[in-house]
């Protein structure tokens, strides 16, 4: 189906944050003031590596208008956070290890206040030689970041043999595929507002992908109940992955406890930049050997990801990374190794793609290089090796069959003929100096956290006293459109109207645990939850209406306002609406139904992490590449995806230009530079992410929904396929364009010209 | 090596405060506020206004965009006093009975997802559309250049405009014939 958003479309499917959203009306949760509140701050190292000698804060506590100040001394249970392992110290006690450590945090009256008593804290440091590098990291004596050294994780799969494959192999490319920091860029900063509640509870208003985790590390950390501690995490300006782990809520929630008042804490952008999360920088060798017939025989990879200081989700990514390698092609002998390096370089973590971003460059930019060099259609090599429906998955352990691949092939294959004539019609390639070139790459992407992983998902589904539909998941509004997923859903299988449903999300009071908004699992586990409940969910109404009204059941159906009669003339009115049949609820009957499972995985993995259900996309782009100025700008950009059916069509065209024009960025401009282990460009003015100038003007988004025979599993989610595999189709672009082949990502102007002037391809003389 | 950062603790000054008169979303307004407060404090702050929204606070992202005398700003560059005088639409004030049409469009073509920019946004195209009718695609790019969108890719935000463009052309048509809204 071609995406289109005709009025028939979107009639009724406008999403219920909409009104909320244009008009300025909903409430951010950075946007919310309580009575009393205080403004905190939160002081982080001017230092990337160094030894704390002391801390003062007497200074600053004397302040006028200061009401709490808190160090590593006020954290009243553990000392540290992180999802996988602890070891990020809320509040540095004797060592710092990156530029966004925490060494103390202020409330005050004012943020002014706040910030001068910031400056007021006297922190004594003995400078450590700063990691800067992976390189160095690894050297050997290299002073040791963590106690069991620098190497937070080792990932590898092997299968065959390589070199008896290579031993086979008719051409080898050999190349190192070099990928930047890359920031999410979410335009609301971190932040929100905690509020201490009697009885020693609190509340935090703060944005997270994962409000359940946020209360489990909150409450080692302050050493209270998870049952005292309400996360409200929705809505929230964006996150893609980078407001996963915490971020300010730990300093909001001591200061709120210390100063018994609620707290906002809301970070600029030079405090965003230096705290937060990034893509995890890679360096990625691999060698690739293929026949004369153009079968790919061995591929050989080593991966070394840049973690910076702490942990978080650094091990999963690389064991994504490492999952991904092979892509959607069938490779007889693979040997893969991953390191994950700790650095003084920030923290690198989740971020949409995990890791698959990194890996898919590599691996679509050997495949390209390979096709050159065997002189066959780019295209039609990456067809010669492509998965079939019923293969293994690419860790060797069985996945949901699927089409995905080859669908989403032939979709692209399909338009890339079709602008093939666009081209030639047009014919206005004399423009002397710009070059244009069309480049296409696929991807093969799992959702959920895999195999081994806790990975639980839940929903429930009840009926109000004010006779509505009640949907409550543990889900997080991010801006992705899980508000319209779920009501999209909803609305089909009762085939009620958007005023007979209430949708509750992110709030740990009030909903059941479904797991973590990441990994594109939200959409696909709120489907798997509604089937789950649906039937027992609607005969408890249709038992309710029964009871009601003395009409038999098996006469009824739930529709439009209330219940209908099967077989009476659907005269406009429900038979009996609703809001009687919640007055049919007396105290003891109540109608609710709660599911608890776990995202599928694969029956047989070996792996732990490896995935079992996955989506794929295909991207064909076009660049126009000015050979003055070396500016590459991508004029047209389509996107095929296989992901199953589409819940909500202008959400799922939304995620995947969203995410393509993010990768664009990520491909051609963006780049969190750290040298010496600070940051460089710290706000918008030197962090340049695309405008609408730097996009097409038009975006295609093909969805191929069609499953594989008997395939259960509906809708997958596409919340990230749509950033994994625009950057090495830009490349492959560049190169048709230019001649240059493209190793190092942001592509530069820089690097375009010295390529051209020292004419890799000799197009141009 | 030791590093020692050496602090001098000064006396805070006495807080002076300046007082301002202004027009928001058509209410007349007197406030007192800090010197150093900009546009955006005073409207998310004082005026509790939290609908324009800030992101960068150094005039490149656009997400605190409002109207000031008809014209396109980003509050965040605009410091109070020189707001004094003037008279301020915000996102709050666009829709008065309905919705803007184009805040309308913005529904209907999924012109947002988180929705942290579109504020901004939306006010950058009331401006473009008040200057050009009928914008070419050089235009709408123009006039939409200064603000920042991350989830979107632009894509429903284009549609949006376009959408924008033909209802209200068409409302025209309406209003020509003496036909209500
Ligand atoms: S906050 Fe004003 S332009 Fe970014
Ligand atoms: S909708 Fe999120 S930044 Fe534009």
């Amino acid at each position: 189906m071609l995406m289109n958003t005709s009025l028939k479309e979107w009639k009724g499917k406008i999403r219920p944050d909409g009104p909320g959203k244009v008009t300025g009306g909903i409430k951010y949760l950075t946007d919310l003031t309580f009575p009393n509140m205080l403004y905190g701050k939160i002081l982080r190292s001017s230092e990337p590596h160094a030894e704390i000698v002391s801390i003062s804060t007497d200074l600053a506590r004397k302040l006028p208008g200061v009401r709490a100040v808190v160090t590593y001394k006020d954290v009243p249970g553990l000392n540290g956070y992180g999802i996988i392992f602890p070891d990020q110290p809320v509040l540095c006690k004797d060592k710092v290890r990156y530029v966004g450590d925490a060494l103390a945090a202020v409330a005050a009256d004012t943020e002014e206040i706040a910030e001068k008593a910031l400056g007021l804290i006297e922190v004594n440091y003995r400078r450590l030689p700063v990691i800067d590098s992976t390189e160095k990291a690894l050297e050997p004596g290299a002073p040791l970041l963590h106690p069991d050294g620098n190497i937070l994780h080792r990932a590898g799969y092997s299968i065959g043999n390589v070199e008896d494959g290579f031993q086979k192999s008719f051409v080898i490319i050999e190349e190192t595929y070099d990928v930047p920091r890359q920031m999410h860029a979410y335009m609301e900063t971190e932040g929100g507002v905690i509020v201490p509640e009697p009885g020693g509870k609190i509340t935090v208003y703060a944005g997270t992908q994962h409000g359940f985790k946020d209360r489990f590390q909150l409450s080692r950390i302050l050493n209270i109940p998870e049952k005292d501690i309400r996360i409200v995490s929705s809505p929230m300006g964006g996150s893609f992955g980078g407001k996963d782990e915490l971020n300010i809520q730990p300093y909001g929630a001591l200061l709120a406890l210390a100063a018994n008042c609620p707290v906002k804490i809301h970070q600029s952008r030079q405090e965003s930049v230096k705290a937060g999360l990034k893509r995890h920088p890679m360096k990625i060798t691999v060698k690739t050997g293929a026949d004369k017939n153009g079968k790919i025989l061995a591929h050989k990879v080593k991966i070394i990801a840049d973690t910076g200081a702490y942990a978080t989700l650094g091990p999963a990514i690389l064991d994504f990374a490492v999952e991904h390698v092979s892509g959607p092609y069938k490779i007889p002998n693979m040997e893969t190794e991953g390191l994950s390096v700790f650095t003084n370089n920030g923290v690198a973590g989740e971020f949409r793609g995990f890791g698959g971003n990194q890996i898919t460059f590599a691996l679509e930019g050997q495949m390209d290089r390979l096709a050159e060099k065997l002189q066959i259609d780019y295209l039609e090599f990456r067809r010669l090796n492509l998965r079939e429906a019923e293969d293994p998955g690419p860790l060797g352990q069985r996945i949901a069959p699927t089409n995905g691949a080859t669908h989403v092939l032939e979709a692209i294959q399909k338009s890339f003929f079709k602008r093939a004539d666009l081209r030639n019609e047009k014919g206005d390639l004399n423009e002397r100096w710009k070059a244009r070139g069309t480049g296409a790459a696929i991807t093969m992407h799992g959702g959920g956290l895999g195999a081994g992983r806790m990975d639980p998902a839940g929903g429930r589904l009840s009926f109000t006293k004010d006779g509505k539909i009640a949907a409550a998941f543990g889900f997080e509004e991010c801006g992705q459109g899980l508000l319209s997923v779920i009501e999209t859903i909803l609305l089909e299988e009762f085939n009620c109207l958007d005023k007979d449903i209430s949708i509750v999300i992110g709030d740990t009071d009030l909903v059941p645990v479904s797991g973590s908004s990441t990994a594109s699992r939200a959409t696909s586990m709120v489907w798997h939850s509604l089937q789950k409940m649906k039937d027992s969910f609607r005969s408890q109404m249709i038992d309710l209406a029964e009871l009601a009204t003395g009409t038999p059941a098996n006469r009824m159906e739930m529709g439009p306002g209330g219940i209908w009669l099967k077989d009476a003339q659907q005269s406009g009115e429900a038979y009996l609406s609703f809001a009687d049949l919640a007055s049919a609820l007396v105290q003891d009957r109540s109608i609710s139904v709660q599911t608890s499972f776990d995202f599928p995985v694969s029956p047989d993995a070996t792996v732990a992490g490896s995935h079992f259900l996955y989506a794929f996309a295909a991207v064909i782009v076009e660049v126009e590449v000015d050979i003055l100025t070396g500016r590459v700008k991508v004029t047209g950009m389509e996107q095929a995806v296989s992901a199953g059916p589409v819940v909500s069509p202008m959400g799922y065209r939304g995620q995947i230009e969203g995410g393509g024009a993010m990768a664009l960025g990520y491909t051609l401009m963006e780049h969190s530079i750290i040298e010496k282990g600070i940051y460089l460009n710290d706000n918008f003015d030197t962090y340049l992410i695309p405008t609408i100038f730097d996009v097409p003007f038009e975006m295609i988004t093909e969805a191929v929904e069609e499953l594989y025979e008997g395939d259960e599993f509906g809708p997958r989610g596409v919340g990230e396929i749509g950033t994994v595999a625009v950057a090495p189709a830009i490349a492959q672009a560049i190169y048709n364009a230019t001649g240059c082949w493209i190793n190092k990502l942001p592509v530069s102007p820089e690097l375009i010209l010295e390529k051209v002037s020292f004419m890799e391809g000799d197009k141009w003389m | 090596m030791d590093v020692k950062k050496v602090i001098m603790a000064t006396p805070s000054p006495q807080p002076v405060k300046i007082e301002l008169e202004l027009e928001v979303n058509g209410f007349h307004r007197q406030l007192t506020v800090a010197p150093a407060a900009r546009l955006v404090d005073l409207l998310r702050e004082d005026l509790e206004l939290t609908g324009t929204k800030f992101s960068c606070e150094v005039g490149r992202c656009g997400t605190c965009a409002v109207h000031m005398d008809n014209k396109l700003v980003n509050s965040c560059l605009v410091m109070a006093y020189q707001a004094n005088g003037t008279s301020i639409c915000t996102i709050e004030g666009l829709a008065e009975r309905s919705l803007d049409p184009i805040q309308s469009a913005f529904l209907e073509e999924g012109g947002f997802q988180c929705g942290y920019c579109t504020p901004g946004m939306i006010m950058a195209v009331k401006a473009l559309l008040n200057y050009h009718a009928n914008p070419t695609e050089e235009q709408i790019k123009e006039g939409l250049s200064g603000n920042l969108c991350r989830c979107t890719g632009y894509g429903g935000i284009i549609r949006a405009v376009q959408r924008a463009i033909k209802n209200l052309n068409e409302n025209e048509i309406e209003g020509a014939v003496g036909w209500k809204k």
